[in-house]
């Protein structure tokens, strides 16, 4: 099912990128040129379906991709003049060629068929437009670019048919064709078909028909052919065939099945290689055989195949989380409406109840709408190391931390890029190449590189850590200098080198590889984050590794938050920021030496900030003993709030507080946004995290 | 009566078409005229959304002094401005009206002493401010059609800043 999910995930991802690609290249070419900009973007479209289409094992698409990347880089070097005006009009050609050419890929990737093998034409058109740009005259272009189809086409056609013939099977003696598919992901295809076979013998004498492929009950490696072409049973009678279609449609996990009947192959021509697609035999079926169910079942195999996944604009799941907040609010204020004070109604409480109940529920429902765990984007990454490794040639494993953490849709979907570029940047440049010089420096042979994620309630730390050799500052020096991203005068300190790991076009790679190497990563990484309003910090340490914090802040539109009063004033402190609460006499209250105040937890001490003294606020106590201290802990920062008392833990409806009061850098200040109380009231949120930086560094 | 009525009407709308070119030479705007510490202050009456005598602002700390804080109108968070601190002017002591306005998109809630009337004022009578005793917020003024005083136009750009 999980593989499943990750090819949901690709075609998805690759068919947006696509769309993005064709206004990019359609609008261009309108203007006749295309901009810096539009190249980067082209190059890393280019970049991501490269990646992605290799980790998913479609070969010639990621080849393609390739090619187009390289005539990118080139174009990105020497900016668009380096293609001459008369090259343009086939540059966009063969651009909105590639688009078509991958969303036809992308169609028969969804319908599970074969990929088109025969690329070599595309890519001599690429090729020729790669050298034209370049500039030199290639010994013989022009004879060179149509052999190379030729060519191509004439290994191609004999494979093709070959295939087909094999997927065809047939057999003359055997007219009565029968092909089953089992469920997507089903398991065991072989095993099932073996029992099918057990079944349609107790009315068929096995003489009577044959199956292909054969051998199933022995070798599970025709599984795989099962799932790619289906089960053939061929009939002598068509008795049996008709007899055996019941028994089909009874056995578990059939996703369809289709009579056929067995034509003499006329000699196989241009029109035959397509290896007999499943829909295009539907139509043929009920003509060949009058058998009832049969029209039925192709039906039946499309709906399937639609699965039970519909795609929502994220806007509609805002609305419904809007009004959900507001249906929430608005029954807090009618089951405590003041008009009930004093009465005694059970009917009432009893109905209310039962709302409150309900209300809980579609607000549940309504939340996990758009919260989805990170373990599918995290998963990605264990093909990435395991093909990865493979490919470079190291032993490296990957650990996953905190897979089950759910962040919001929005989030899930932009950080598969950035950790998917951050975890081969770690196995390409970070692991060492030889285990030996890991054992030297005393480490384990086998490379580790460990990917966590955390909510801390008010956002979502996610870390990618390796133990490999680190960041060479010289090197990296000497490669910004190069590169013309830092001064040959300048001194650097050791963070601000590592920053120029993330300045567009730096890679310290000298070679171009499949996977990383051309510095759109880590500058990829960092906008990517940084939409998300977000931020990435690399640190390192020469020998021992690389780690990178990706910490990007929650979007949650209604939490468990408490309720707590300073003064007149309410504020809300997410639930999973408390650690707990305690009471304790002034006489408990240690003073340091610059005028703070700390408080002994068990074996610690811990800083006390007053949110009165710290806000300014009109009203509350300074006395410690009236009060309440909530210990409070986000991400790495652990400390007591001092407030006046405890209202109760509510699930409140997070509301953006309006663009004029964010325009006074509030944010900075620990307050995130605010909520409308069961009485209209508004109780200010709190983030822990920025509370406590901004009471430090004040 | 009411076949009168009705001509009335009718001509009015056949003369509709031919009197564009009156209407352009004096196009008129509706102010909101309201006081605040003894200043007339008039806002275009496009921005108003609603004006509210009761409200109660939940302070919002670390804000200017100006900002008394937000208010929820129905579901919607208003920021509120009291307008006499943002004038440099010591904060009322009696009750006053809260007058929402909606600026390009941005809602901000003004709290002013009291509000006057709605007046249609022609656009060119409102000139502009002598530039020696320039003030805060205040875009223009203009006397009033029926003599009464004088009101100073306020400045929703500067009050609102947006992006």
């Amino acid at each position: 099912m999980s593989s499943n999910d990750i090819l949901d995930m690709y075609i998805y991802e690759t068919n947006s990128l696509l769309e993005q690609l064709e206004t990019i290249v359609l609008d261009a070419e309108k203007e006749d040129t295309f901009s810096q900009d539009n190249v980067n973007e082209i190059f890393r479209i280019m970049h991501t379906i490269k990646g992605s289409s290799a980790m998913m094992e479609f070969d010639t698409l990621a080849t393609v991709s390739h090619r187009i990347e390289d005539m990118f880089f080139i174009i990105r070097e020497g900016t668009m003049s380096v293609v001459k005006e008369e090259d343009r009009p086939a540059l966009f050609d063969v651009m909105l060629h590639a688009v078509d050419y991958f969303r036809a890929e992308m169609e028969k990737v969804e319908a599970e068929e074969p990929l088109d093998k025969n690329v070599d034409s595309f890519l001599a058109n690429i090729n020729s437009l790669i050298a034209k740009i370049k500039g030199e005259e290639p010994p013989a272009p022009a004879p060179a670019a149509p052999a190379a189809p030729a060519q191509a086409a004439a290994s191609a056609a004999p494979a093709a048919p070959a295939a087909a013939a094999a997927a065809g099977g047939g057999n003359p003696d055997f007219p009565y064709e029968l092909r089953v598919f089992f469920d997507d992901g089903c398991g065991m295809e072989n095993l099932r078909a073996y029992m099918l076979i057990t079944s349609i013998q107790s009315f068929c004498s096995e003489a009577d028909f044959l199956y292909d492929p054969a051998g199933v009950e022995s070798d599970a490696s025709t599984s795989e052919q099962i799932i790619d072409n289906g089960f053939l049973l061929m009939f002598k009678n068509a008795g049996d065939r008709e007899k055996s279609i019941p028994v089909i449609r009874e056995a578990g996990s059939v996703r369809s099945y289709q009579p056929h009947d067995y034509v003499p192959a006329p000699p196989q021509d241009e029109e035959e290689p397509e290896a007999e697609p499943a829909p295009k035999a539907a139509p043929a079926a009920p003509k060949a055989a009058p058998a009832k169910p049969a029209p039925a079942a192709p039906a039946n195999a499309q709906q399937h195949q639609k699965e039970s996944l519909i795609s929502v604009g994220l806007s509609k799941l805002d609305q419904l989380s809007a009004i959900v907040g507001e249906i929430v609010i608005t029954e807090a204020m009618v089951t405590a409406s003041p008009d009930l004070k004093g009465l005694h109604l059970d009917a009432f409480s009893k109905s209310a109840r039962q709302l409150r109940k309900l209300t809980d529920e579609l607000q549940d429902v309504s939340m996990s709408l758009r919260m989805i765990p990170v373990s599918n984007t995290f998963q990605k990454m264990t093909r990435i190391v395991r093909d990865m490794s493979k490919k470079l040639n190291k032993q490296v494993k990957l650990t996953l931390i905190g897979e089950s953490t759910e962040v919001d849709k929005t989030i899930v979907d932009s950080i598969g890029d950035p950790i998917m570029h951050m975890v081969r940047n770690s196995m390409d440049h970070g692991i060492e190449e030889n285990p030996e010089d890991r054992i030297a420096a005393g480490k384990d042979p086998v490379g580790e590189i460990v990917l966590s994620a955390e909510d801390t309630g008010s956002e979502v730390i996610i870390q990618i850590k390796d133990d490999g050799a680190g960041v060479n500052d010289e090197a990296v020096l000497k490669k910004a200098i190069k590169q013309g991203i830092a001064s040959p005068d300048a001194e650097y300190s050791h963070k601000d080198i590592l920053n120029f790991l993330m300045a567009p076009g730096f890679s310290t790679n000298t070679q171009v590889t499949e996977f990383s190497g051309r510095g759109v990563g880590m500058d990829v990484v960092k906008s990517g984050v940084e939409s998300l309003g977000g931020s990435v910090s690399i640190t390192s340490e020469r020998g021992k590794g690389m780690i990178t914090t990706m910490r990007i802040p929650l979007t949650m539109a209604i939490m468990d938050g408490m309720e707590v009063s300073v003064g007149s004033s309410i504020f809300t402190i997410p639930i999973n920021n408390i650690r707990s609460t305690l009471k304790v006499s002034s006489g408990d209250i240690l003073h340091d030496s610059i005028d703070g105040e700390m408080v002994k937890i068990m074996d610690g001490y811990y800083p006390v900030v007053r949110a009165k003294d710290f806000y300014n606020l009109p009203g509350g106590t300074d006395e410690i003993d009236q009060g309440i201290l909530m210990w409070l802990e986000s991400g790495d920062c652990s400390y007591c709030l001092f407030v006046d008392e405890l209202l109760g833990e509510q699930q409140i409806v997070v509301k953006p507080l309006p663009a004029y009061v964010n325009s006074f850098d509030i944010k900075n200040y620990g307050i995130t946004g605010c909520s409308i109380l069961g009485d209209g009231n508004i109780s200010i949120i709190l983030d822990a995290g920025g509370l406590f930086a901004a009471a430090r560094g004040a | 009566m009411n076949a009168v009525n009705e001509n009335v009407l009718f001509q009015v709308q056949e003369d509709a078409p031919e009197n564009p070119v009156l209407e352009e030479t004096v196009e008129r705007r509706k102010y909101l005229i309201f006081i605040t510490d003894d200043l007339r202050l008039g806002v275009n009456a496009e921005y108003v959304v609603e004006i509210m005598s009761t409200h109660t602002a939940t302070y919002l700390p670390m804000m200017p002094d100006y900002i008394c804080g937000i208010y929820n109108m129905r579901g919607q968070i208003i920021p509120i401005m009291d307008i006499r601190r943002r004038l440099g002017k010591p904060p009322a002591e009696v009750e006053n009206l809260l007058v929402v306005l909606n600026y390009n998109g941005t809602q901000l809630g003004i709290l002013v002493d009291s509000v006057e009337a709605m007046l249609d004022i022609p656009n060119a009578s409102i000139l502009p401010i002598p530039s020696q005793s320039a003030q805060k917020l205040v875009s223009g003024m203009c006397t009033l059609p029926d003599g009464s005083g004088t009101m100073l136009v306020l400045d929703c750009d500067q009050l609102i800043p947006h992006e």
